[in-house]
């Protein structure tokens, strides 16, 4: 495998085992420093899995090493936060929680406040500030985990499938939102998705997974015909054979992430 | 052991008939060292869904006497230690077992209650005290208790004021929360033996049937009241110090006569029916 000194994360020889069943296979790729790798591939194939061994959630054979050691600051923004959403809990305080030495109960701080509201600002959704975190939309939700991961000022960012449950032009500025913010912040970022379209535009590296690697690199040399088809099948194969980027996302080639669902 | 007479002088000015007497001062000292606990600590459980946990908690209450009198313990050493002991090993478990966390519990609740049955079984005389730990009795709580109830109040202090964001984190994510460097696991720890301390004293005062409710009614009145997750450590506090002193007013009066757990326990289900109808009112102005 090529060794780079400008790798963010190397994984190798990674695999995972779960009740007997092989959900990772020797796993071996190079996350780029400074790259938008977006990791694709059909339901079940370890994407989530690959992430959770990255923030040591799960157990694994192999190695991940990360550039810059164990102390790496990670911001992490998963797909969806199972929250009460009946608990009076404000978006102020939820970044707060995190920096503020003073217990909440005897409100937020000056100097907290101030602060939740510049990463908002950063996240463009500086008018959540006094809303409730249960009330907030998915796009809304989306935005303010954003703006508690990047509270770490993170070397490395983990989102799991961002664009999960937010319509495709909020998916959109999304991923604008985040080139602007890993250009200006130069922080790695890694990433699950499962539309295409969006992966040709913004990736700027992709790992295709199922099980083991099918291939890695610039979208424009990896998302080909015979890839896709390995990846997702005879029908995927078949639409792809066209030149992808004369696709737009959203049309055809998004079309079967669309039924694709979360897996665990 | 500290003179705690200034106390229960602070506790005879209390404007009630029989506050002269010396249980009746200790049985106030001790609801107003608990009730705050319980409040605040039930805001977490709300948070963390950790009402099943601290059931099986109290519930070892019973096992913690039993097997305190067979080892010639003192039952009021014996169950909190106990309870501690289970909490933590139901906390242990969980972690380390591939079984979900409601079936840990389930194992470990069984095991508990199906020990003190065993021990109540073969010894009657201990069969005399079932009846306390089903019901509680905060008048019989002793000096003994309540010095140990400062100390864990001191406690609890302390780890709310250092505990309260971080523990926020953790019950919001664990995996964004450990992402983000916060020693969740510590924290979760801490919480679960302070929790296990807690309940134990309080099924002294409520009994092991309503060790539950203690924690859970006022949380759950707070979060229909309060707007903020500050705003509901307050609000909790609130509904459980008011439902334990006038709880304890209104059993003690000759008409009522019922027991002071039960009595207080129903003062605060009135809370959480005013605090449906505030927030349905609330929900309609906004909509």
């Amino acid at each position: 495998m090529e060794q780079n000194n400008d790798a963010a994360i190397v994984f190798d020889h990674v695999s995972v085992t779960r009740s007997g069943l092989s959900i990772l296979d020797q796993v071996n790729a190079t996350v780029p420093r400074g790259s938008c790798t977006v990791l694709i591939g059909p339901n079940g194939a370890g994407k989530t899995t690959l992430l959770l061994a990255l923030l040591g959630e799960v157990g694994y054979r192999g190695s991940i090493t990360l550039g810059g050691g164990r102390g790496l600051r990670i911001g992490y923004v998963p797909q969806k936060l199972a929250l009460d959403r009946g608990m009076p809990f404000t978006v102020a305080e939820f970044l707060s929680m995190g920096v503020q030495k003073r217990p909440l109960w005897l409100g937020i701080s000056r100097t907290a406040g101030k602060q939740a509201l510049a990463l908002l600002d950063m996240v463009h959704a500086a008018h959540l500030i006094r809303r409730r975190v249960g009330t907030l939309s998915g796009g809304e939700m989306q935005r303010v985990l954003l703006a508690l991961a990047l509270q770490q000022n993170p070397e490395l960012l983990v989102l799991d499938e961002p664009s999960a449950g937010v319509d495709f032009e909020g998916g959109r500025l999304f991923c604008e939102l985040l080139d602007d913010l890993r250009k200006s912040q130069g922080f790695t970022q890694i990433m699950v998705s499962h539309d295409l379209g969006m992966v040709a535009h913004h990736a700027t590296c992709v790992i295709c997974l199922k099980r083991r690697v099918i291939a890695q690199g610039p979208p424009d040399k990896v998302l080909n015909g015979d890839v896709l088809q390995a990846l997702f099948g005879m029908h995927m194969g078949l639409i792809c054979a066209q030149d992808h980027t004369h696709s737009m996302p959203g049309t055809s080639v998004a079309e079967p992430s669309s039924r694709e669902h979360r897996h665990a | 052991m500290p003179d705690l007479s200034w106390l229960f002088h602070l506790a005879s000015l209390f404007p009630l008939d029989g506050m002269d007497l010396r249980f009746m001062q200790q049985a106030l000292v001790a609801l107003v060292l608990l009730a705050p606990m319980t409040a605040a600590l039930g805001v977490q459980v709300v948070c963390y869904r950790m009402a099943f946990f601290s059931d099986a908690v109290g519930h070892s209450a019973f096992a913690g006497v039993a097997i305190g009198l067979i080892l010639g313990v003192n039952p009021h050493i014996s169950m909190p230690l106990f309870g501690l002991a289970v909490g933590i090993v139901i906390m242990f478990m969980q972690r380390f077992s591939a079984l979900p966390s409601d079936t840990v519990i389930g194992v470990v609740f069984s095991a508990v209650v199906a020990a003190g049955l065993a021990v109540v079984s073969r010894n009657n005389t201990i069969a005399r005290d079932l009846q306390q730990f089903l019901y509680g009795d905060i008048l019989t709580m002793t000096e003994t208790d309540i010095c140990w109830l400062l100390v864990l109040f001191a406690i609890f202090v302390l780890f709310q004021i250092f505990a309260f964001n971080r523990l926020l984190y953790a019950g919001t994510s664990g995996i964004i929360a450990r992402a983000h460097r916060v020693p969740v696991a510590l924290f979760e720890y801490l919480f679960a033996a302070l929790l296990a301390l807690v309940v134990m004293f309080s099924v002294w005062g409520v009994g092991v049937l309503l060790v539950t409710a203690m924690l859970i009614v006022p949380a759950a009145s707070a979060r229909n009241l309060a707007r903020s997750a500050g705003g509901m450590f307050w609000w909790a506090i609130l509904v459980s110090l008011t439902s334990a002193v006038a709880g304890l007013a209104l059993s003690v009066q000759p008409w009522m006569g019922t027991a002071t757990g039960a009595t207080i326990i129903l003062v605060s289900c009135v809370w959480f029916v005013a605090s449906v109808v505030v927030s349905s009112v609330r929900n309609e102005r906004q909509g």
